[in-house]
């Protein structure tokens, strides 16, 4: 279910959820998750299934048991829209994780400032760990490596007879890696990788580097 | 004035014009005038305006005796395309004014200026001229019952374009309200002639309705003998075994072009009419200025301009896709030139009408072949066109995502009870046999968003009111359904304009979006240079430069019908005889023999299966020239079978002839005999199975989630705040496929896919025709003439039995720097 990897001397493990722990520090690293999205569809007359947020939330419950990280960093758009009811179930389970939550703040994340003081999130707009920069967009940093999201990266493989196939990924730059969008009902954009990149395509059981 | 001095009256008229009237025509008057309804089977340019509207505006005439018409709408015509609006209204106009009815006309379309139509709202033209899109705008407004109040008819032109679509379903839909808001409507269609007419009337008025039973076929009996000439290449040498573009024939249309009066080139999508325009003026530089192009991108005032030009005898030719197939009354048409296969006999007879609009006069066309096995096509067509057989326009059944969105619109105006207009939907042909428990299911659909209620769910659409109507009440719904109403799902569309001002026409975003500034791309016959995207707008400036990028408009994926599959089909079995007995394909000689040497033709007791290896990996193909629809499905079926004997992946192409499987596996196709992987038992359990492995009922979920207003494609002009109201069908087809597969509306994607590919068990039938056959197979050491044009195809579906991480094994990262 994972794939251990190191960047800059330190210790990653990518999931298949598209989640990463990070061992140093103990923390779990998760990308657009875009709670709330199904919630704000259907406020506006797109009948789009209910049940996906509760998905999303239970896989994040579980990677949180799988891990037993003492924080959780959220890289941006963790809420899709304005205010709906699908926050009050995260808040509910915000309250019982019993972790330290941090939101780097997305271009999706209009909630007003209450709502995360309420859950005691800490919301910033990047986060600097030693030699990494944390953010929601990617950022070319001069000293440090970028950890962001935003992208929602996919990559396209193709193979002997005309086979293709397009999954999800995690995307490593020489100074920057991009998370895989966590979310139900996010899709995926198609990253065109340059020799020197290093790409991590996601299955159901496995991470698998295949660059 | 009486009926026969009114019917006097209007054969004086046709007496004035230096007409006679046809007996149709006459027929019409009468019926239409002794209250009955029906379907006048009559083709383009024969006066079936005529035939309907002095039928109409008579009993109108009659109705109010000596006394002024009363203001407002009477009747309403229904026609399939914008521009043809045009022309009727020109006809009908004359005889109104001539005649001295008193009778006002108008057009109301996606054309229509907000001044015009805010114009029709204070007061209706007698006439309104519409499309089956712009009548449900009609149905979305508020107060629209007192529009309706005192129409007494309804014409739905070119009945056949619209029976065979959804857009047919929309016109069924918007007829069973109006029939009960007006004053005793009658209902009338106008028709080519198709293989079901019988049928169309009854989809037309509803089975078993009194409308139907109160109503007659008239048929124009106007019988017009057509001669088709096939262009052929010098030598056959060259002559290229795939391609769509036909270039190589160039040299011989200009002197077709340059000995007729005017001539319209047809070509099947809007970027061969662009290369052709193009390459016709740079090989014949003289006819600058003397030739247009003619599609649906273009600008409407510019096909307007190119409409009038052709009446005015000022083009010596234009090139056009089947923007041009209807209406339109063109009589210097001298001539017609098809390029490449028209994928059916309707259709080709249809286009080959369009010259010579004169009864009695001969048609000519000229059929120019793309590539060698289109010569194929061209020898079927010849003898086709003169039998009288044509195709069937099947009518779609049960259309949840359609009834969903007349539903809104209902909601959105005035508002509705679920039991009227059940009653008036079950008398529809589509939803005659809608259950109590669907209608349920649609109801909650749209109220609750799901079937039952939850405590938490803020979903917000249609909400019951005291007395039980249905309505929507939210002004953003509101305007959001307004802007997508209709059946007919596109990619959003830029207009494209000059710097200095002045329209070209509309762009799909798609292709713009793959543009840098600077680039070149070719669009209304112009080299355009980007300069910037504005405002949702494409700023553009004439360029000089020689190569350009020229879009690619989707669709023109049309398939052979079935007629003209057995049609094909018969012409292989002559040649398989040596039996051939047309100059096309005596011509295709050569490709044949190359055809022998390697692999056979395919005689009717024979099935032929090809193998061969090239680098790309093992290739399996095979002929039922059946159409690509059906071969779409057969070969997933077979994929499919193949797939569970071992753990295979294949990469599937198809085309009118055959389909091919490529895999880095060879395939034992003994092993496919031996197993009778093209049985008939398990057919639609199997294709259910495949088609989840494929992207089939993806794509067709795609037109049911936009017209049942589960995505909002955002409109471009309207500058609406949508960012983060928009995702892709395909994200929206695999939520349902894991949360809700139950969704009537995902069930409906697999049900088209199945119905569509099938044809009424086409499917079925061509594999029962297939197991009486000896299945030849043949190891060829390279690709065959028959195999080249689908090997090469590069829009493919997938099947894969293998698992994931074995795939991306094999697998290589594209790399893009």
């Amino acid at each position: 279910m994972t794939k251990a990897h190191s960047i800059q001397g330190e210790h990653f493990q990518f999931h298949t959820s598209g989640g990463v722990f990070w061992e140093e520090e103990n923390m779990l690293l998760i990308a657009d998750v875009h709670l709330g999205k199904a919630a704000h569809f259907r406020k506006n007359g797109m009948a789009v299934p209910d049940k996906i947020n509760q998905t999303s939330l239970n896989r994040l419950e579980g990677l949180c048991q799988t891990f037993k990280a003492a924080t959780i960093c959220f890289l941006g758009d963790l809420f899709h829209s304005e205010f709906n009811h699908e926050w009050e179930a995260f808040k509910k389970w915000a309250e019982t994780c019993n972790r330290k939550l941090i939101l780097i703040k997305g271009n999706h994340d209009i909630l007003p400032a209450e709502h995360f003081e309420l859950m005691k999130m800490k919301v910033l707009e990047s986060l600097s760990i030693r030699n990494f920069y944390l953010t929601h967009h990617p950022e070319e940093h001069k000293e440090k490596f970028n950890i962001c999201g935003h992208i929602h990266p996919g990559i396209r493989l193709k193979g002997p007879a005309r086979q293709t196939l397009k999954l999800a990924c995690f995307f490593q730059e020489t100074r920057r890696l991009i998370l895989p969008s966590f979310g139900e009902f996010t899709g995926n954009f198609t990253i065109k990788p340059g020799k020197n990149d290093q790409v991590f395509a996601i299955t159901p059981d496995e991470v698998i580097l295949v660059s | 004035m009486t009926r026969e001095s009114l019917l006097e009256k209007a054969e004086e008229w046709f007496s004035s014009q230096n007409w006679k009237p046809h007996s149709f025509q006459t027929e019409c008057w009468h019926a239409v005038l002794s209250g009955k309804n029906g379907l006048l089977n009559a083709p383009t340019g024969s006066g079936k305006t005529y035939a309907l509207w002095i039928g109409i505006a008579l009993m109108n005439l009659l109705k109010t005796g000596n006394k002024k018409p009363a203001g407002g709408l009477k009747a309403i015509w229904i026609t399939p395309l914008r521009a043809l609006s045009h022309e009727i209204l020109q006809a009908v106009d004359r005889f109104n004014s001539e005649f001295g009815t008193g009778l006002t006309v108008g057009i109301r379309t996606g054309d229509s200026s907000q001044k015009e139509r805010a114009a029709q709202k204070r007061k209706m033209p007698d006439l309104l001229i519409t499309t089956p899109e712009s009548l449900h705008l009609l149905l979305s407004s508020k107060g629209y019952k007192n529009t309706f109040k005192d129409c007494n008819a309804v014409v739905v032109d070119e009945w056949h374009e619209l029976l065979g679509s959804k857009r047919g379903v929309q016109t069924e839909l918007a007829l069973s309200r109006i029939r009960k808001l007006g004053d005793e409507v009658c209902i009338w269609g106008i028709s080519a002639t198709i293989g079901n007419l019988k049928q169309a009337r009854e989809v037309l008025l509803g089975p078993g309705t009194a409308e139907f039973n109160n109503s007659i076929l008239i048929r124009a009996a106007l019988k017009k003998q057509i001669h088709v000439h096939s262009l052929l290449p010098e030598t056959m040498e060259r002559f290229p075994w795939r391609g769509h573009l036909g270039l190589h024939l160039l040299e011989q249309i200009i002197p077709v072009i340059q000995n007729s009066k005017t001539t319209l080139v047809f070509t099947n999508t809007r970027s061969q009419c662009e290369i052709w325009y193009q390459s016709i003026l740079s090989a014949c530089p003289d006819l600058a200025g003397e030739i247009a192009m003619h599609h649906g991108s273009i600008d409407k005032a510019s096909r307007i301009w190119v409409e009038e030009a052709i009446r005015s005898e000022r083009l010596k030719a234009v090139i056009c896709t089947s923007s041009l197939d209807l209406g339109v009354d063109f009589a210097p048409v001298e001539t017609i030139i098809q390029i490449g296969g028209p994928k059916g006999v309707a259709r080709f007879v249809q286009r080959a009408g369009r010259s010579k609009h004169r009864p009695g006069e001969e048609s000519i066309i000229y059929f120019l072949p793309t590539h060698a096995m289109e010569l194929v096509e061209a020898s079927a067509l010849k003898k086709a066109v003169n039998s009288g057989k044509t195709e069937k326009r099947i009518p779609y059944l049960l259309c949840y995502d359609v009834l969903i969105q007349y539903l809104i619109t209902l909601a959105v105006s005035d508002g509705f009870k679920p039991e009227v207009v059940l009653a008036e939907i079950r008398h529809t042909y589509c939803y005659r046999d809608l259950t109590d428990d669907e209608w349920q299911w649609i109801l909650n659909f749209i109220t609750l968003g799901s079937q039952s209620l939850r405590s938490y769910d803020e979903y917000h659409k249609v909400i019951i009111d005291e007395e039980g109507r249905y309505r929507v009440t939210s002004r953003k719904i509101a305007m959001r359904h307004r802007l997508s109403i209709g059946t007919i799902v596109s990619d959003a569309m830029l207009k494209v304009r000059y710097m200095k001002g002045g329209h070209i026409g509309m762009i799909e975003e798609w292709f713009i979006s793959r543009l840098k500034p600077g680039d070149v791309f070719t669009f209304a016959g112009r080299n355009l240079e980007l300069y910037k995207i504005k405002d949702m707008e494409v700023l553009v400036k004439r360029s000089t430069a020689k190569s350009s990028k020229i879009p690619s408009w989707l669709g023109g994926r049309m398939s052979f019908s079935s007629q003209m599959s057995e049609l094909l089909r018969r012409e292989l079995y002559l040649v398989a005889k040596n039996e051939e007995d047309t100059q096309e394909l005596k011509a295709l000689k050569p490709v044949f023999e190359q055809q022998q040497k390697e692999s056979i033709i395919p005689g009717d007791e024979e099935f032929l299966i090809e193998t061969f290896q090239t680098r790309e990996g093992y290739h399996l193909l095979c002929y039922p020239f059946e159409g690509r629809f059906v071969h779409e499905a057969m070969a997933s079926l077979l994929a499919y079978r193949i797939s569970l004997l071992k753990p295979i992946s294949f990469s599937i192409a198809f085309n009118d002839y055959g389909f091919e499987l490529l895999s880095d596996q060879e395939v034992d196709v003994q092993e496919i005999i031996d197993n009778e992987l093209f049985s008939n038992q398990y057919v639609h359990s199997d294709l259910e199975s495949s088609l989840n492995a494929t992207e089939m009922s993806r794509r067709k979920f795609r037109d049911i989630a936009v017209i049942a207003g589960l995505v909002f494609q955002g409109f471009p002009e309207k500058q609406l705040k949508s960012k983060h109201l928009q995702s892709s069908t395909q994200l929206l087809f695999d939520v349902f496929r894991d949360y809700e597969d139950n969704n009537l509306l995902y069930l409906q994607a697999y049900r088209e896919t199945f119905e569509y590919s099938l044809e009424e068990g086409r499917l079925q039938k061509a594999l029962e025709r297939i197991s009486g056959q000896k299945l030849v197979w043949k190891h060829c050491s390279k690709p065959t003439p028959f195999s080249f044009p689908v090997i090469t195809d590069r829009l493919r579906e997938k099947l894969s039995s293998e698992k994931l991480a074995d795939r991306i094994r094999k697998m290589q990262i594209q790399f893009g720097k």
